[in-house]
């Protein structure tokens, strides 16, 4: 909603969306490579790696309103994807990653067809009904190919100076990757198909009723967030250079929604600010707490009642009052100088 | 085949137990209680405490860890539900959700991760034409067929079961002829909890113990209520005995499939009959 005065604005100055999406690059190059010294490049990495899928766990539920615990089942078949592909066709990591996205996007298309129609608690679960399908195939069913349990390593080819297994060149990769995310989904929320899904957030029967087809743009935008969940997936498998199937573990799923309500749902940066800090809490807090699941209840349970818009939100509203109180204070200024 | 029907009952009668609460809090509060799980393997935990203490007496033992659920369910329904009437969805799934977890990790924190082994507190055979069946899996199936005539009693015959059936159908309606909604919404979701923790005491013996276990059988338990209908009484009942049995011809032929045969099942009731919740 804070977005629609901005785009106008746009449109009055006379190039202004290259600057503005340069500050932005700048902002969150400056932030990853500023906490890059004090954790490690590989941590960092796979923080990158984290925002992306939570960025699109976002695009469905921020901007669409469409809460899903089942979202992992696209990161895990974006990483069975790319993982198979360099196992049995070719070792190139850029086919293999487009690979990756296109099974997960695939499998957005086939499986929105059923899961779109649904909204609110049925939506949920049915996400987590075909997470728990995929995860058990994965498991059991494909043995012969993925091979179950213990997973199988994925060692990508050298491609130019695209070398996966040097830490620099993976973070730079990844690095390019989610500026190139979120680069496409400023554009794409700000355009009129995410003033779209935004309305379809608020009442979809009106736009129903306005006369467009909201099932067409609910089943692109779902198809849509499962290629890039599939992405962030096909990024995990070379980061860490193996797949099993606790890419798709159907308990994990609390993490993206944890990352995606702690940073603010529905803004781009709330998704990255959440994303990090839900890494540095499950990757340094249970060395300090031991019951960090219960820390996370707890901090789940006031966010749900006191701290809805999340962190990057509350920024936000408090910059956002800043600008009013200054907007405000400045004709009495005036008058009280005449 | 007789095996698999009699698993099949029993896996249908532990789910009834669990869904009837679910459908029950969903129908009346609008909200998808994810804190099932924890008054289910609370119940179950407070079994395996109660069964060192008093050896033998397993119908006692259960009664007894029914009743340690009830205050529990009560102190998550009066600070953490009753604050989420009215609110959206996603918010409801995620504040119990986070109950769930809380409760679980202490559960880790009391009793350890470790499983815990239990063996069937009968132990007897039900022997006639050749076939031994286990009493214990009979005396499940019983209870549940008890159970449901005897809710489908309390909620036609009493004025309590009335007041939630009305509100089932219209909460503003029953709010305007000045029935306090709030006090009914407590006792349905007490009575889902003990129904749950009933299920976990009834199944402990038979399946595996350990902190996740309410997960996997909540999950199918929402996959009854979606089948059966949002606070459909008897649909609940229905479709709990029809997808155990789905589980039970299923694991017959193909064991690791059971579970996934049911949510496949699910998303083909989905496709042809979407619920707008």
């Amino acid at each position: 909603m804070n977005k629609a005065p901005a785009s106008h604005a746009n449109h009055l100055n006379a190039n202004p969306m290259k600057e503005h999406g340069f500050i932005d690059f700048l902002v969150i190059t400056g932030g990853f490579l500023l906490i890059t010294p004090i954790l490690s490049v590989h941590r960092v990495t796979d923080f990158m790696i984290f925002c992306i899928f939570v960025m699109s766990f976002d695009l469905m539920y921020g901007y669409m309103g469409r809460l899903s615990f089942g979202h992992l089942l696209f990161l895990g078949t974006g990483a069975y994807g790319s993982g198979l592909f360099i196992r049995y066709i070719s070792g190139n990591p850029l086919l293999a990653i487009l690979a990756g996205i296109a099974v997960a996007g695939l499998l957005g298309m086939l499986l929105g067809l059923i899961i779109v129609r649904t909204t609110g608690a049925c939506f949920a679960l049915i996400n987590l009904a075909f997470n728990h399908i995929g995860f058990f195939l994965v498991l059991s069913p494909l043995r012969q190919i993925t091979r179950g349990e213990d997973g199988f390593g994925v060692s990508a080819s050298t491609l130019g100076f695209l070398n996966f297994s040097s830490r620099p060149i993976m973070f730079g990769f990844v690095l390019f990757c989610l500026l190139l995310v979120f680069y496409l989904l400023k554009r794409l929320t700000s355009s009129p198909f995410g003033i779209m899904l935004r309305s379809i957030k608020e009442d979809e029967t009106r736009v129903r009723f306005l006369g467009y087809n909201t099932f067409l743009y609910k089943w692109l935008n779902f198809a849509l967030a499962g290629s890039l969940a599939g992405l962030a997936g096909t990024l995990t498998a070379l980061n860490y250079n193996y797949v099993n199937p606790n890419a798709m573990d159907v308990h994990s799923n609390v993490g993206v929604v944890f990352a995606s309500l702690i940073g603010g749902a529905g803004t781009l940066y709330g998704a990255l600010v959440g994303g990090v800090v839900y890494m540095v809490i499950s990757n340094f807090l249970p060395i300090y707490i031991h019951r960090w699941e219960m820390f996370l209840g707890f901090s789940l349970l006031i966010i749900t009642f006191r701290f809805r818009k999340g962190v990057w939100g509350y920024i936000l509203s408090l910059w956002e009052s800043g600008i009013k109180k200054r907007l405000l204070r400045r004709p009495t200024e005036e008058v009280a100088n005449r | 085949m007789i095996y698999t029907i009699v698993y099949g009952f029993t896996i249908g009668a532990i789910l009834y137990f669990i869904s009837i609460g679910l459908s029950l809090t969903f129908g009346t509060m609008r909200v998808i209680n994810f804190a099932h799980t924890l008054t289910y393997t609370m119940g179950v935990y407070a079994l395996i405490t109660l069964v060192a203490l008093f050896k033998g007496y397993f119908a006692l033992v259960a009664t007894l860890s029914i009743i340690v659920v009830i205050p529990i369910s009560y102190v998550i329904e009066r600070f953490i539900i009753r604050r989420l009437y009215g609110e959206s969805l996603d918010y409801t799934f995620i504040a119990t959700f986070a109950i769930s977890l809380i409760g679980v990790d202490a559960i880790k924190w009391i009793w350890g991760v470790n499983p815990y082994p239990m063996s069937d507190p009968i132990g007897k055979y039900l022997m006639f034409w050749g076939l031994s069946l286990p009493i214990y899996r009979i005396l499940i199936v019983m209870i549940a067929i008890l159970l449901f005539l005897a809710l489908n009693s309390f909620f036609k015959k009493t004025i309590v079961g009335k007041i939630v059936v009305a509100a089932l159908e219209d909460k503003d309606g029953v709010r305007c002829l000045g029935i306090n909604v709030d006090k009914y919404f407590s006792i349905v979701f007490v009575l889902g909890s003990a129904l749950a923790a009933l299920g976990g005491v009834l199944y402990a013996p038979i399946s595996s113990i350990h902190p996740y276990m309410g997960l996997s059988i909540l999950l199918l338990s929402f996959a009854v209520v979606i089948v059966g209908g949002m606070g459909n009484l008897n649909g609940t009942f229905l479709s709990a005995f029809s997808l155990g049995m789905v589980m039970a011809i299923t694991a017959r032929y193909w064991s690791q499939g059971a579970e996934t045969m049911v949510f496949i099942v699910m998303a083909i009731v989905l496709i042809f009959r979407p619920i707008d919740i």
